[in-house]
């Protein structure tokens, strides 16, 4: 359900599913924390093939992220809908994550 | 026909076969999903759920029985009823099918109308037994006496409070509410919403309503009645959990001052409050600026205050509010939300009105998750 991908200083994962859910939430999270486990500190979760999000995949998402830090690591979201978008700054998501509109060149 | 539209996923290499069931199933009231081959179901499945997937046993590159692997190796996707559909009745193949926990197995030569009576009844028997679980354990939730909303409204002489909730389809969520009472001087309010659906989040909201409910407790008794620090000190217990670190929880604050009409706004990770204000008739929306509980050791909470007048109201609702469904698409949208609510508010039977256009039967069906709204009004 995420594509990987190597991005200069970082990885890059994007989410192949149109819905982001608590369907997914679980598989979504296992494969990340793989990820990091393998050494992928820094990762940008791109969501540009999602339109929607809910709030158990946000639960995951934050889950992730908490362990990334825990590995002196940070998980970074790009290509947001609108819809997603807002509901990110709604709920302060943005104050948690680095929001990005397209992939960046370097995250640090 | 089902109750409810069923979504099938028929994966089957000969057209004919996809073409008669899928307009067979059709009729019946089914959503179809079609594949010829195995590659293009589990691309469908990369975005699709069905309620149920019929397959064929014999198809050229990948097999029914490959299939059927694939599916029980993917948590998402193993539980979904799995029927095959063949043109065998070599009896080592059906016991081979049943072995890897296909429900039932279809002879292709079977009457149409059969089959489709068939999925009718797995799904059916499916659905008896899911019913007869959630009733299970909501007895015995109600027998430990678990509740994650009040049985009413608190009265307190100069406002009136109302709140409405509504499960998921029946099942509890994640969202939770409480009023907490000092004598005659205060009442706190609490809205908030576990992440996650239906008895994950339920099961999780009991722990957070009860960290919530002693640390407001032992701050007024300590004579803190800041909603800011009363929240950032249940966000750090939060943190620290083993167990609910991983959890998180939205969470609206409010503390109403009886006799001043001052109400006390903190919020993590919450939606905006609709404030509607009498004297200018005026409706605005307030956003806090912590974060969800739990996600870092300092939330950044502040805190409003609001001096309510007669005649001003406030709104605060959970994230189930904002969640659109249209065509199959879904969508969060709080500006939808609040333009439906605005024109609502600043008259006598506002509560009223705002349920009609939120909780109404009609609404209801659109519901994606569970759903709180809370009302406050100064009299």
């Amino acid at each position: 359900m995420i594509e990987t991908a190597k991005h200069n200083n970082y990885t890059v994962a994007t989410l192949l599913i149109k819905e982001a859910n608590l369907d997914v939430a679980e598989q979504f999270k296992t494969d990340m924390l793989q990820l990091i486990d393998k050494g992928n500190s820094h990762i940008v979760v791109s969501f540009e093939n999602v339109v929607y999000v809910d709030s158990s995949f946000l639960g995951a998402l934050v889950s992730v992220l908490k362990y990334a830090m825990s590995k002196s690591g940070d998980i970074a979201v790009a290509q947001l809908n609108k819809d997603i978008s807002n509901l990110f700054s709604l709920i302060r998501m943005n104050k948690v994550f680095k929001v990005y509109n397209t992939l960046p060149d370097v995250f640090a | 026909m089902p109750q409810v539209q069923k979504k099938i996923l028929l994966v089957d290499d000969d057209r004919f076969v996809l073409l008669l069931f899928n307009r067979a199933l059709i009729e019946e009231g089914f959503q179809c999903l079609t594949a010829h081959s195995v590659e293009q179901a589990l691309e469908i499945l990369n975005e699709e759920l069905p309620d149920i997937i019929l397959s064929d046993y014999q198809m050229p590159d990948m097999d029914g029985f490959e299939f059927r692997s694939r599916i029980l190796e993917d948590k998402r996707l193993k539980n979904i009823p799995f029927v095959f559909l063949t043109a065998y009745t070599d009896r080592n193949m059906i016991q081979r099918g049943l072995d890897m926990q296909a429900v039932d197995y279809i002879d292709k030569e079977t009457p149409v109308p059969l089959v489709v009576s068939k999925l009718n009844n797995i799904l059916q028997a499916i659905r008896k037994e899911h019913e007869k679980s959630i009733h299970e354990i909501r007895v015995a939730a109600e027998a430990l006496n678990l509740s994650s909303v009040p049985s009413e409204s608190p009265k307190i002489a100069g406002f009136g409070i109302n709140f409405l909730y509504k499960s998921f389809e029946d099942y509890p969520g994640g969202d939770f509410i409480d009023f907490i009472r000092f004598d005659d001087q205060y009442t706190f309010v609490v809205l908030g919403d576990v992440m996650g659906k239906k008895w994950g989040a339920w099961f999780f909201s009991f722990n957070f309503l009860s960290y919530i409910r002693s640390a407001i407790r032992l701050c007024v008794f300590d004579g803190d009645l800041s909603t800011a620090s009363i929240l950032q000190k249940i966000n750090r217990v939060i943190f620290m959990d083993p167990v609910l670190g991983d959890v998180l929880s939205t969470l609206s604050l409010l503390m109403i001052e009886h006799k001043s009409g001052k109400v006390h706004y903190s919020g993590a990770g919450d939606l905006p409050l609709i404030v509607y204000t009498a004297s200018d008739k005026s409706c605005r929306r307030m956003e806090s600026s912590g974060l969800l509980l739990g996600v870092m050791v300092d939330g950044l909470y502040n805190e409003d205050v609001i001096t309510l007048s007669k005649g001003d109201q406030l709104v605060l609702i959970s994230d189930g509010m904002i969640d659109f469904e249209h065509g199959g698409e879904k969508k969060s949208d709080y500006d939808l939300f609040f333009n439906l609510v605005k024109p609502k508010l600043g008259k006598s039977n506002s509560f009223e009105l705002v349920k009609n256009v939120t909780f109404s039967a009609e609404k209801s069906k659109e519901l994606i998750d569970d759903c709180s709204l809370i009302f406050i009004q100064k009299n």
